[in-house]
């Protein structure tokens, strides 16, 4: 006889269905709350000491200007600023390459600055986000390491 | 009597096994998947640049400090807390931020702004940033934009 029935004819059973329905009840949980994200990636930012920590004393490169203005159309125009230079470009990816003529390299004698020259990026209260960030990616892509927003004069916490 | 079984009524009974294995492993697949930070990363519309050329987000302890617009306002969050429009809620997040900072002077700070808003929208939020770091009394803070990889595809 088999040792799981019970002499009066029971039969010991495992019950299954609970077990599947907090199966199913899981997966449907994490079917529902799963969010596969888009590959996020980051720029390391050097804000700039704004205030009370920068130190008055310290004697500091005057910093590679990339003025960003809100045009028409949600256009952005830009223009590089800096020691002896001002220049406009038509779009990131002139600036990149602008910037890069710029920067000192081994075995050209066009650069000016080293990749550690202060960049700052000067967006106006207009400009966009997207803009301001793609001209802090023409900096990094140019090769410079030292790279920062402007304050804006005009800009309020949540407006 | 069933024609098909001769020695008695046909049972027709349907294999369970097969189908709570692939239960339990599509639950390990989303247990593994599943991020439960959700509230950090609230989904954004994040800057696309043509050609980026930014470092990939390694999976580690950071403070997240989401911009998102809703409506026509927009909407600045430390994690899940979110701050009131104004100067106060700018002062409150400054010493949210502070706070954080000073216990783990280490942890970046990622900025996390959706790519519409204006530079007067975001640019309070770095000013926060860099005053907290004055507060916390730290010489360096770890601030990151973040933006997403690949250009083309809108995120969410």
């Amino acid at each position: 006889m088999n040792r799981l029935r019970a002499a009066n004819g029971f039969r010991l059973q495992l019950a299954m269905t609970p077990m599947i329905d907090v199966v199913f009840l899981l997966l449907v949980f994490f079917v529902c709350t799963v969010r596969f994200e888009r590959g996020e990636a980051v720029y390391q930012l050097d804000l700039p000491a704004r205030g009370a920590s920068a130190d008055p004393l310290a004697l500091q490169d005057a910093p590679l200007q990339v003025i960003l203005r809100a045009g028409a159309d949600e256009q952005c125009t830009i223009e590089l600023k800096g020691d002896g230079i001002a220049q406009s470009v038509g779009d990131f990816d002139a600036l990149a390459m602008a910037m890069e003529k710029l920067r000192r390299r081994p075995g050209a004698a066009d650069g000016l600055f080293e990749s550690a020259h202060p960049i700052l990026i000067v967006p106006t209260a207009a400009t966009q986000w997207q803009h301001a960030v793609e001209g802090f990616n023409a900096a990094v892509r140019a090769g410079f390491q030292n790279i920062g927003f402007a304050p804006s004069a005009d800009a309020k916490f949540q407006t | 009597m069933s024609l098909l079984y001769a020695r008695g009524t046909a049972r027709i009974d349907s294999n369970l096994t097969p189908l709570i294995d692939l239960a339990f492993l599509l639950i390990v697949f989303f247990i593994l998947v599943t991020r439960m930070s959700g509230e950090q990363t609230p989904p954004i519309n994040l800057p696309q640049p043509d050609h980026p050329a930014m470092t990939p987000a390694r999976a580690q302890p950071r403070l997240t400090v989401n911009l998102m617009v809703e409506g026509d306002k927009t909407v600045v969050s430390l994690g899940s807390r979110r701050f009131a429009p104004g100067d106060a809620g700018q002062r409150d997040l400054t010493l949210a931020i502070a706070q954080r900072i000073r216990l783990d002077p280490a942890l970046p700070v990622d900025v996390r702004a959706d790519r519409s808003l204006r530079y007067a929208a975001v640019e309070p939020t770095l000013h926060a940033i860099a005053q907290a770091a004055t507060q916390a009394g730290l010489g360096h803070l770890t601030v990151r934009v973040c933006a997403l990889e690949v250009k083309g595809v809108a995120h969410e």
